[in-house]
């Protein structure tokens, strides 16, 4: 927890209306972040984000301490963006999470690794996995892409995970495993179609 | 193969979220097998990546008017904010600027009204008087009488 947030939480529980705005500044980007990784639709975001904050200050009061104050807001946040989501959903085909010998088959095959590291070459195609990052998340099936950003940007454990999904933590595994297989799919799918540059740092890299 | 179906769904597990069988049976397995080895690369790599991109997409957002748009739907602190619109105070720290950039011309023009008020000479005084058949005003200055003759003629 940032060595303010307390004293900020004090301030805010005494009725002071800047000192929980200074609060709504320092995380609303992460917030919205973890929004928009869910929900995929900018405006719904803002709202859900906006929203978490309205639902901090309501129990600003119950908040102890025991784990940080971020930790608290995007918790809230993310049950918000699943619940909008609920709401909004269109039903989509289920999908099983178990693990079959066909789904070892498509992956990234070091897309995603070779995306990382420091010459000109690997650096470029960073960006531009970023760059594309927002587009293969939102077309994750909603099951995919709520546990990926719950792991990557909330950082929930497979415990929290299991708690937080109702599910099995060996189910929360295998869910985990396919989103990532798809995610790493979808951008290699986006690196064959820019002209093989991937492929080029891909081989630039071995 | 076989085995990767059984530890590939472990790769990405963080310290500990293993129990130690398994976290030591997949450490034997990725040390033999390249494809378990990629994919533990490329499950670290969207660990990255996955969060740098949407706090990207976050900042490319204008968050100028978020705050106001929360504090604006909590009741406890819009009413407040209402009623202190009515006092002076808080009118005065809100718009601090707009009332000093308004004052300040204010009291210039204030200053220079007072400056030329001080410095402008005293209202003569007038005497006209006749002396051998022409008249003439004495015109008290500051500096002493000016005695202004009239016309001879006349």
């Amino acid at each position: 927890m940032e060595a303010d947030d307390l004293a900020l939480i004090e301030r805010a529980r005494a009725g002071e209306a800047e000192a929980f705005r200074a609060l709504v500044v320092r995380y609303q980007r992460k917030v919205y972040a973890v929004a928009l990784g869910i929900v995929q639709d900018r405006d719904l975001a803002w709202d859900v984000a906006q929203e978490s904050f309205v639902r901090v200050h309501a129990h600003l009061s119950e908040f102890k301490g025991d784990s940080s104050f971020s930790t608290w807001v995007l918790k809230i946040a993310s049950h918000l963006a699943i619940d909008a989501l609920r709401k909004e959903r269109t039903k989509d085909k289920e999908e099983l999470d178990e693990v079959r010998p066909g789904d070892l088959a498509l992956g990234g095959e070091g897309l995603m690794a070779t995306a990382l590291g420091d010459d000109p070459l690997k650096s470029a195609l960073r960006r531009e996995l970023a760059d594309r990052m927002g587009e293969a998340l939102s077309q994750l099936p909603e099951k995919h892409r709520t546990i990926l950003v719950l792991r990557e940007l909330e950082g929930l454990s497979y415990e929290e995970l299991a708690s937080r999904l109702g599910l099995h933590k060996g189910t929360v595994m295998s869910r985990l495993f396919h989103a990532r297989r798809k995610m790493q799919a979808l951008l290699r799918e986006y690196a064959d179609l820019s002209g093989g540059r991937a492929g080029s740092a891909r081989e630039g890299s071995s | 193969m076989s085995s990767c179906l059984v530890f590939a769904p472990m790769i990405g597990a963080r310290p500990g979220e293993l129990n130690p069988l398994e976290a030591e049976a997949l450490a034997e397995h990725l040390a033999t097998c390249a494809a378990c080895q990629t994919r533990l690369s490329d499950a670290e790599a969207l660990s990255s990546l996955l969060p740098e991109a949407l706090l990207a997409e976050a900042n490319r957002r204008d968050f100028a008017t978020f705050s106001d748009g929360v504090l604006a739907r909590i009741p406890a602190l819009a009413p407040r904010r209402a009623k202190e619109g009515f006092a002076l105070g808080a009118f005065v720290r809100r718009h601090r600027l707009l009332i000093a950039s308004a004052l300040v011309p204010a009291l210039l023009a204030l200053s220079l009204l007072v400056y030329l008020a001080l410095a402008a000479p005293e209202p003569a005084a007038l005497v006209d008087v006749v002396a051998e058949g022409r008249s003439a005003t004495v015109l008290e200055t500051r500096d002493g009488p000016v005695v202004l003759l009239g016309d001879e003629g006349s």
